[in-house]
């Protein structure tokens, strides 16, 4: 092992100076600045479009449609879903991957340290653009996150500062950013790992961070695509996709989910990567299958770009067109199986440490689990014709979503907070937080399957009266799961200013982010190591002492 | 492994068997009631899915949560687990079993959607090929049981109306169809994108604006149903629904000559939608409004 | 015991570090950017495949001859690209520099080509599906075509810099090169969709 902890370079990492906090508003190159701006902004965001769903939740309380107005109610789902997706989930894990993924693979900071700056800086104009058009003539975008045409051309204002344009720039700088991102990250894995790290020497989480982000690379420019041709729709009157004007709104469906279901597997991919880590440290073991796991990262990537259409089977699309995409779907469930069997085996036999990151870890694969099953229901082309844009999609939309990443990325912070502070975050509150976040999201999202089976549609702020008693109970749950944020966001705050000491290894963790200093120097390693093995030895190479390990149940 | 492990193993299969074969059986009673012949085939492939996804579910639950309290490292202990770091075996049977039960899945949906023919002989055909190749598919000889009824339905913003060129072209704001029958829907949109939705038949469709999209199915259970806009169709879609009667051939006869005579209910004005209770917050922002404009043919 | 790291010795550690990844940077950014005109060009062929009318009412076609000449100069330019950078190889600098204002100048001719070709139109970027998409693609090509030629002028004002490009390390000029024939080859799959697919 390197001890790197003596030889720190780049000034007194361990104790921020009080004028600390400004980098963090700073248009800083540092990978480890940027990180944590991507994380921070990005939770901001979450807590803001959380706020809507609740609002949406309380909506549906009771079958009429009386607390908010109908376009209020569509700009709120339409802003809701934009926002978690383009301004939460994204921007989190790309922080979590800029904060780490130059660690673990031995780097001194991303390749293009100023691009990356760049990246992280067009994300909040980005998210201003969205939300100042609550303040424009017509409102926000009304159409939902997909924008179909031409229900999202109508722009009732007839104004040319509209919300719909708005939503599009958004989505469009949203999505520059996003390649810059990508480009950056590509280079950065592929060629700047530290001597030795080769690729099966990689951790799993550094494995899916290229994967999402070659998605990202080859997939946000048909988004982008996509939403060009519906601005000159929008605004100059062509005639892409209005069928008004001899264009056609289905190549826009195209377009759009050629990108936005492989998002999904940006969405989730990383967040594997983060459990594959959490796991074998917590329960002592080395990764089950880590180069299957590994492989497996790289089939999702590959498939995914040919799943597409099944979000348009019930769409104008031909039967031959049905069938193609149906069996895809379905293969994808083979490497996603993998990984879970291969999570159930880690921790089969381990000696558990039970700690909150551990909490939600299991805590992910025991949801996600329930997203890929009903995953494999929607594959299936005449269930889908029945639940399709029914509340049974969207309940499976958010165990990936809510159960996946956003859990996953829970894990990831309750994991990697002491090297990201230097302190240790208070472990019974992270479990108080990860039950209320485990009964609430089950509690929101488990009734909307069964309202989807019933035919409740989604996207309605009327519903009939017999869905009324499951929608109540979906909306306590959803309350319960804004009130589960508080614990966390205390709990973060307290301990990042008073939290325990956490060294440089609380955990006891292999993985090279784990020989640095916490918070680690700028350019975060004294001398470049050299990797001579794989990533997961627990119980194969001597494990870091205990001394100095505070994170020790 | 003991013969004893061996037995605790075989033991909690067949446990696990038996429960999800009885959420399988359950899971009829999620779904709406049969009204369409598809709904039963639907309905089958569903009760298979969920059997087998129970299966799974129960059995990898119930591992982590066997793991979350037999595993749980003791105080005070900080040893390494024994490293094992995978088994070529387990991993082949857990990538090849899926592949199999994927197969198997995807063949079985594949034939239910076959037998379900929805799209019919007249399928739609997604991309509007040049002219010169369309007519290959009008000329294929319809194949199963040809439509006994045509219907002409007609979406357009927050209103459904649906007229019977075997009752001289009547138009109505209720679907009515007879039990029995085959039945073939002609569906056109005068706005936006819609989507034809009756949860008890199990079907959607969408409808996009200048097609003529046609849905066919075989209503068999007498009763009063709900139609449903399923694609988001503006501010005003969560009013967009409509009463859907399945008749006895009898009673639809007699519908029928109603309808011509001129007696049947309107197709709701859209307007009159626009009542609703008042709300707590109001955004004031201009929408655009359910259709103004009375179907044609009345 | 095995242990999975070890200290580095001093020579391999700090190479990585200073590796020149922006060439590598902009071809991956390339990848993403082909990525974008592909979409845009599925979009094209799609809307074509499916619209029964394509041309607006009273138009035979577009004119080919202009175009042709524009694509020749347009293709001849990347080979003049090509040897501005073989000269500057050759620390002939001169040469380099006459090469590149010629690379310029061609992309500036192509530009006017596409200009004058714009205001003969008789139709507009409302006619319909076939208006959109010829003044969506040539538009954002040409705004390529545009970027390339700042780019080009940029590089020529910065080789009067003494010490920024030499024989050995020019980034800036590889990366313009690189851009300009991407932008090349889109024009030519360009030519082929808009103009000679009758």
């Amino acid at each position: 092992m390197v001890d790197v902890t003596s030889t720190r370079i780049g000034g007194e990492p361990g104790r921020p100076d009080p004028a600390d906090w400004r980098r963090y508003f700073s248009f800083s190159t540092d990978h480890k600045v940027i990180g944590i701006q991507y994380l921070v902004t990005g939770f901001f965001v979450f807590l803001l479009a959380g706020l809507f769903a609740m609002i949406m939740r309380a909506e549906l309380l009771t079958p009429a449609s009386d607390l908010v107005d109908r376009a209020l109610y569509n700009s709120l789902f339409t802003m809701h879903g934009t926002l978690m997706i383009f301004g939460w989930i994204f921007p989190a894990l790309a922080g979590l991957s800029n904060y780490f993924v130059p660690l673990m693979i031995g780097a001194r900071d991303m390749a293009f340290p100023r691009l990356n700056a760049i990246s992280f800086w067009l994300l909040p104009p980005a998210g201003l653009i969205l939300l100042f058009s609550f303040f424009v003539p017509g409102g926000t975008a009304q159409a939902g996150w997909w924008s179909y045409p031409p229900i999202s051309l109508e722009n009732p204002s007839g104004f040319w500062l509209n919300g719909q344009a708005l939503w599009i720039l958004g989505v469009a700088v949203y999505g520059v950013s996003s390649i810059l991102a990508a480009v950056n990250f590509v280079v950065t894995i592929v060629w700047m790992r530290a001597p030795g790290m080769s690729f099966f020497r990689m951790p799993i989480f550094v494995w899916t961070t290229l994967t999402a982000q070659i998605i990202q690379l080859f997939g946000v420019p048909a988004v982008t695509a996509a939403v060009v041709l519906l601005f000159f729709d929008l605004t100059a009157n062509t005639g892409f996709y209005n069928p008004a004007r001899g264009g056609n709104p289905v190549i826009y469906q195209h377009l759009f989910w050629f990108y936005s279901h492989p998002a999904v597997y940006v969405m989730i991919l990383p967040t594997f990567g983060v459990v594959s880590e959490v796991l074998p440290v917590f329960a002592r073991k080395p990764l089950f299958g880590y180069k299957t796991v590994a492989i497996s990262s790289v089939l999702i990537c590959v498939l995914s770009f040919f799943v597409w259409a099944h979000h348009m089977f019930t769409s104008g699309t031909p039967d031959w067109m049905r069938m193609f995409f149906m069996i895809t779907s379905m293969a994808i469930a083979v490497p996603t199986g993998i990984k879970i069997f291969a999570w159930t085996a880690t921790i089969w036999g381990g000696k558990l440490r039970l700690t909150a990151a551990m909490h939600f870890g299991i805590g992910f694969v025991a949801t996600f689990l329930f997203a890929g099953i009903t995953g494999i229901m929607l594959a299936a082309v005449p269930i889908d014709i029945h639940v399709s844009n029914t509340y049974f999609v969207v309940g499976h939309f958010h165990y990936v979503a809510f159960g996946g990443s956003v859990t996953g990325i829970y894990a990831a912070i309750y994991y990697w907070f002491p090297k990201m502070t230097g302190r240790m975050l208070n472990e019974n509150w992270g479990k108080i937080h990860f039950w209320l976040n485990f009964i609430g999201l089950n509690l929101l999202f488990v009734p909307m399957h069964f309202l989807g089976l019933m035919g409740m549609v989604r996207r309605i702020s009327s519903y009939d009266p017999q869905f009324q008693p499951l929608n109540v109970v979906s909306s306590i749950g959803g309350f319960l799961l804004g009130v589960s944020t508080l614990p966390f966001l205390f709990n973060v705050i307290f301990s990042w200013t008073q939290g325990k000491k956490a060294g440089s290894n609380p955990w006891r963790a292999l993985g090279l982010e784990w020989t640095t200093t916490s918070p680690p120097p700028v350019e975060n390693f004294a001398e470049i190591p050299v990797v001579t093995g794989p990533p997961y030895a627990y119980g194969q190479t001597e494990s870091p002492p205990l001394s100095e390990s505070p994170g020790q149940p | 492994m003991t013969i004893k492990q061996n037995l605790t193993i075989a033991v909690l299969v067949v446990l696990d068997a038996l429960a999800s074969y009885w959420v399988g059986q359950t899971s009829q009673s999620w779904l709406p009631p049969q009204a369409a012949a598809e709904a039963i085939l639907v309905d089958d492939l569903f009760r298979f899915l969920v059997t087998i996804a129970a299966f799974i579910f129960f059995g990898i639950e119930g591992t982590l949560l066997y793991c979350y309290f037999a595993f749980s490292a003791a105080k005070g202990d900080f040893s390494d687990a024994e490293p094992v770091e995978g088994n070529i075996q387990l991993e082949i049977a857990w990538t090849v079993i899926p592949v199999v039960l994927v197969i198997w899945i995807g063949a079985y949906s594949f034939d239910v959607y076959r037998q379900m023919n929805i799209l019919g002989p007249m399928q739609v055909v997604h991309l509007h090929l040049p002219a010169g190749v369309e007519p290959a598919y009008a000329a294929t000889p319809e194949a199963g049981n040809p439509p006994d009824e045509v219907i002409e339905v007609e979406a357009r913003q927050a209103a459904w109306s649906f007229r019977y060129p075997a009752a001289s072209q009547v138009t109505s704001g209720e679907l009515h169809l007879p039990a029995g029958k085959r039945v073939r829907l002609a569906m056109r949109s005068a706005d936006v994108l819609h989507g034809f939705y009756v949860p008890d038949f199990r079907i959607k469709q969408d409808i996009i604006p200048g097609r003529t999209i046609d849905l066919s199915f075989t209503p068999i259970r007498p009763g009063r149903y709900r139609l449903y806009d399923s694609q988001f169709s503006g501010t005003y879609f969560a009013t967009m629904t409509a009463d859907v009667y399945v008749d006895t051939p009898q009673a639809y006869r007699q519908w029928l000559v109603r309808a011509g005579a001129g007696q049947v209910p309107a197709p709701v004005p859209p307007a009159s939608k626009i009542a609703e209770p008042s709300k707590v917050l109001n955004s004031g922002w201009p929408t655009v409004g359910p259709s103004p404009r009375q179907p044609e043919g009345r | 015991m095995e242990t999975p790291f070890a200290e580095s010795p001093k020579s391999s550690a700090t190479e990585t570090d200073h590796q020149d990844l922006r060439l590598i940077g902009v071809t991956i950014f390339l990848l993403s950017e082909s990525m974008l005109f592909l979409m845009l060009f599925v979009a094209y062929i799609t809307l074509r495949l499916v619209t029964p009318r394509w041309l607006p009412i009273g138009f035979g076609g577009l004119e080919l001859v202009q175009p042709a000449i524009n694509t020749v100069v347009l293709v001849a330019s990347s080979f003049v690209i090509y040897f501005a950078e073989k000269a500057l190889d050759r620390h002939k600098l001169t040469l380099f520099r006459l090469l590149l204002l010629t690379t310029s100048a061609m992309g500036i001719f192509f530009l006017t080509g596409q200009a004058l070709e714009w205001r003969s139109l008789p139709f507009g970027l409302g006619s319909g599906p076939f208006g959109g998409t010829f003044y969506l693609l040539t538009g954002f090509h040409g705004l390529h075509v545009l970027t390339g030629v700042v780019l080009q002028l940029a590089v020529l004002a910065r080789s009067f810099v003494p010490g920024l490009y030499t024989a050995e390390s020019h980034f800036g000029l590889s990366a313009t090169a690189l851009f300009w024939h991407f932008v090349d080859v889109i024009w030519l799959v360009l030519f082929g969709l808009l103009y000679l697919w009758r």
